[in-house]
């Protein structure tokens, strides 16, 4: 895939490095010379100087032949202004806007814009009050009404060694996959969990920290 | 004009003030936002309307200005990008009938004009007057 | 040279807006005489009101017409200030006369009395029981246009000058984002005081003249009465909880009265003066019961009655009174002046340091005690809720509050001392003069027809002082004399 990205700092340095680990093609637009000098070094990327919101810049940068842009910039007026001249003028298919203030997502939707937000993956890390070791959480999905979490289990665990009908864990959640010795398993009801086994949880956020009791057997 | 509008003027440099003491002037009930609050020392004497000091990018800072109350918005910040989204946050969230927004990049304003918004780009109408003016002198050199 | 002309172009649209508000002000002079129509034996008197009326907007008309300025004049705040100034004096003046002529009192009492009105004080130099319905109406008229302002009433009557200056001058703050509209509505939440208010009086058993005088004289909270023993005179519950609410809802803040007009008590609760009055009014109720009044009425429920009525008269500086302090103990006393120093809320029509004032120098007292419980290092950020939006404290601000409750007490201190130096007791000076200073008319005696003239005079430069705020009148004035030096130069 080509992708463009526009913005600066750690946040494009990564995805870069990430999509350039898949195989996608990257282009960055980025307004500060010195970084751009910066990120040409350290990477292997077509670096384009200038204002991705500005349609010449767009244009030079190839966006007429783009699959997806990212805008990553620090500003919300930014982003949704990049994403939708290259709907509008270049008609690249997946547009993606960082969103600073969580206040605006709803509105970039309402406006065609398709947009993510950090705030609440963060916040909701902090307020798990998990042992964050043993989990990542993963994405809150459907706009922070569901929590995907991965969860390791250890040897004193007190669902190890329990069949997944033989657990009580609250209403409303799942174990969606059990992943043991480098292999994905959807899980039914007979399959026993194991020490070690990587789960992912599927819960709401009313009962995530019930249930994340429940399989890791810590107060929180 | 002759009834009382609630305008909200987003950005108070020297054309956003320039609206806001004439608006105020003509008897309407302005509110003027900038980021900066030196900004409002542009304001005349005549201003009687209301100040608010904050990012207009921000919904909380648009809702602070009861932007939901306006009958006309006009976004004259000195960027283009935030003018269009301002705008739009004003058309879309807020129904506000009638927005207008600076757009100094003609590029962007054929784009913009077709999600609908009103804008005036000055470096057109600027560009405009100019030809014209070169064109009259280019006559008469003629004649 | 060219200042001199400059200054005479600025002074006929200073000199044009003055007469305008004296041609107002000429008109409310002839709103008495509509007793007239309940009481027309009094006509005779009707000249009384009719003449200096008739001058007052004679000269008023003619400084409008003649000195029109030709183009829409901004005023600023410092020429809206001349504007103050000179209307509220020339005002005053003219609005004694019909004391003079009608109620047979000299130059300094009549004086003394039009400043006690428009001012909305409320101390008296006039006999009730003879003075006639004419001259009680005109009172209580007076408290009720100077409660609102003489900037409120032009701006809300016609065309008067653009721009918020001259609101501001008068220590208007604005409720909506165009100040015209603000007055608009600032008279709208007045009226409707008024109105209900009347009414209420009305219903719990006041005649009609007395339920209109004591209406607007509560809501200005200004404190005339049309009775010797001021509310004390009905003796009646009702009569009392009418009037406390009239009291208090005439000392709030007119954005805050606002606010709650349209529901937002959450922004209402939040406001620092509401919470002053929380914290105030029940301790001071309270503490005057158990350590005054318990001993000096006959029953509990007249005392529990006396405690939170007379609380809430002297902090909303009302000045209505259900019962005389002759027989106080001293920390009756010391709790009434307290009050009537603190005062009542900010941009309302009450007096005194004004709430706003006092509430944010605790809360810069508890920010001071916090900043030493901090790093050394840490950035602190002051925020009060004003309206219903939060803003932050800047220190120029408490410097600009500190020394204006400096300058209050000083001149507080001043005016007790003329008043021990004409041979009143240390407590009647401290009083009667706390009650000039804040407006607020409650009087332990001092003030009388009979009292010499320096006490009267002193009195006056109080309410005067204190309803405008020193500054604009202290302003005015060294502009006044700067620019009279400037123009005939």
């Amino acid at each position: 895939m080509k992708v463009l990205i526009v913005g600066g700092g750690k946040t494009l340095y990564f995805l870069c490095r990430t999509f350039l680990a898949k195989g996608h093609e990257v282009t960055v637009i980025n307004r500060d010379s010195e970084e751009c000098v910066r990120v040409s070094r350290r990477l292997k990327v077509t670096v384009v100087h200038g204002d991705g919101s500005d349609p010449a810049i767009l244009e030079e940068s190839g966006a007429h032949g783009a699959d997806a842009i990212v805008a990553v910039t620090p500003n919300d007026q930014d982003n949704l202004a990049i994403c939708q001249l290259a709907g509008l003028q270049f008609e690249v298919p997946r547009a993606l806007a960082l969103v600073n203030d969580p206040d605006n997502e709803e509105i970039f939707k309402s406006l065609g814009v398709t947009s993510f937000s950090t705030t609440p993956a963060i916040v909701s890390m902090i307020e798990q009050r998990t042992a964050l070791d043993e989990i990542t959480s993963l994405i809150p999905a459907g706009e922070g009404r569901v929590n995907i979490t991965e969860v390791v289990l250890s040897a004193d665990s007190p669902v190890v060694g329990k069949a997944l009908r033989e657990l009580a864990l609250p209403v409303d959640s799942l174990i969606a996959v059990v992943l043991r010795d480098g292999r994905a398993v959807v899980p039914r009801g007979g399959t026993k969990l194991g020490a070690g086994d990587r789960i992912v949880l599927i819960t709401l956020p009313e009962n995530h920290g019930p249930v994340l009791r429940a399989v890791t057997g810590e107060s929180s | 004009m002759s009834s009382n509008l609630y305008v909200v003027i987003v950005g108070c440099g020297r054309l956003g003030s320039y609206l806001a003491n004439a608006l105020s002037g003509k008897g309407h009930s302005v509110v003027a936002i900038d980021i900066d609050d030196r900004a409002f020392a542009n304001l005349s004497a005549a201003y009687s309307g209301f100040r608010v000091e904050g990012d207009a990018t921000e919904l909380a800072v648009l809702r602070e200005a009861k932007m939901d109350k306006a009958d006309l918005v006009i976004a004259t910040t000195h960027e283009d990008n935030v003018n269009l989204m301002v705008a739009q946050v004003a058309k879309k969230a807020f129904s506000v009938p009638r927005v207008l927004a600076r757009v100094f990049d003609p590029r962007r304003e054929a784009v913009y004009r077709r999600l609908g918004i009103e804008t005036i780009c000055p470096t057109s109408v600027a560009a405009d007057l100019f030809l014209r003016s070169v064109g009259r002198q280019a006559r008469e050199g003629e004649a | 040279m060219r200042h001199a002309a400059y200054l005479r172009q600025r002074y006929r649209a200073i000199l044009s807006y003055t007469g305008l508000i004296l041609l107002l002000c000429a008109g409310l002079m002839l709103t008495p005489l509509a007793a007239l129509l309940a009481w027309p034996a009094e006509s005779s008197r009707a000249w009384g009101f009719a003449i200096p009326a008739a001058l007052m907007g004679a000269l008023g008309l003619a400084a409008w017409r003649l000195l029109r300025p030709l183009a829409g004049v901004v005023l600023t705040v410092q020429e809206a200030g001349v504007i103050v100034l000179l209307s509220w004096v020339i005002v005053c003046l003219f609005s004694a006369r019909p004391f003079i002529v009608v109620a047979d009192l000299g130059f300094t009492q009549a004086v003394f009395e039009s400043v006690s009105g428009w001012t909305t004080t409320g101390l008296s130099v006039v006999d009730v029981t003879q003075a006639g319905h004419l001259i009680l109406l005109w009172r209580s008229i007076m408290q009720l246009a100077g409660g609102a302002g003489l900037a409120i009433i032009m701006l809300a009557a016609i065309t008067g000058p653009t721009g918020p200056a001259l609101s501001a001058a008068e220590g208007r703050e604005q409720l909506v984002p165009h100040v015209r509209q603000s007055a608009k509505l600032v008279m709208m939440i007045y009226s409707g005081y008024m109105i209900v208010g009347t009414i209420a009086l009305r219903l719990v058993g006041m005649d009609w003249f007395d339920a209109i005088n004591h209406a607007f004289a509560a809501v200005s909270t200004g404190g005339f009465s049309t009775r010797v023993e001021s509310i004390g005179y009905w003796n009646s519950s009702a009569v009392e909880v009418i009037t406390l609410a009239l009291m208090i809802l005439g000392n709030l803040n007119f954005v805050t009265a606002w606010l709650l007009l349209r529901g937002k008590l959450r922004a209402v609760g939040r406001n620092g003066e509401v919470r002053l009055m929380a914290v105030l009014i029940p301790p001071c109720a309270v503490g005057l019961l158990v350590l005054t009044c318990r001993g000096l009425y006959p029953t509990l429920g007249k005392s529990v009655r006396v405690g939170i009525f007379e609380t809430v008269t002297a902090l909303t500086t009302t000045g209505f009174s259900t019962v005389g302090y002759a027989n106080w103990n001293a920390f009756g006393w010391l709790v009434l002046i307290v009050l009537m120093l603190i005062g009542g809320g900010t941009c309302s029509t009450a007096g005194g340091i004004k709430q706003y004032r006092v509430y944010l120098l605790f809360k810069s007292l508890a920010w001071e005690l916090r900043r030493w419980l901090l790093p050394r290092t840490a950035v602190v950020e002051h925020p009060v809720w004003e309206a219903d939006r939060q803003v932050f404290v800047k220190d120029a601000r408490l410097r600009r509050v500190g020394t204006f409750v400096f300058l209050y007490l000083f001149v507080f201190v001043m005016g007790t001392a003329i008043l021990a130096a004409y041979g009143y007791g240390l407590k009647e000076s401290l009083f009667e003069y706390a009650s000039a200073l804040g407006t607020v008319g409650l009087s332990v005696g001092v003030t009388s027809a009979s009292a010499p003239a320096g006490v009267l005079w002193a009195e006056i430069a109080g309410m005067f002082l204190g309803r405008l705020e020193f500054f604009v009148i202290f302003a005015s004035l060294a502009k006044l004399v700067r620019d009279l030096g400037d123009a005939t130069a």
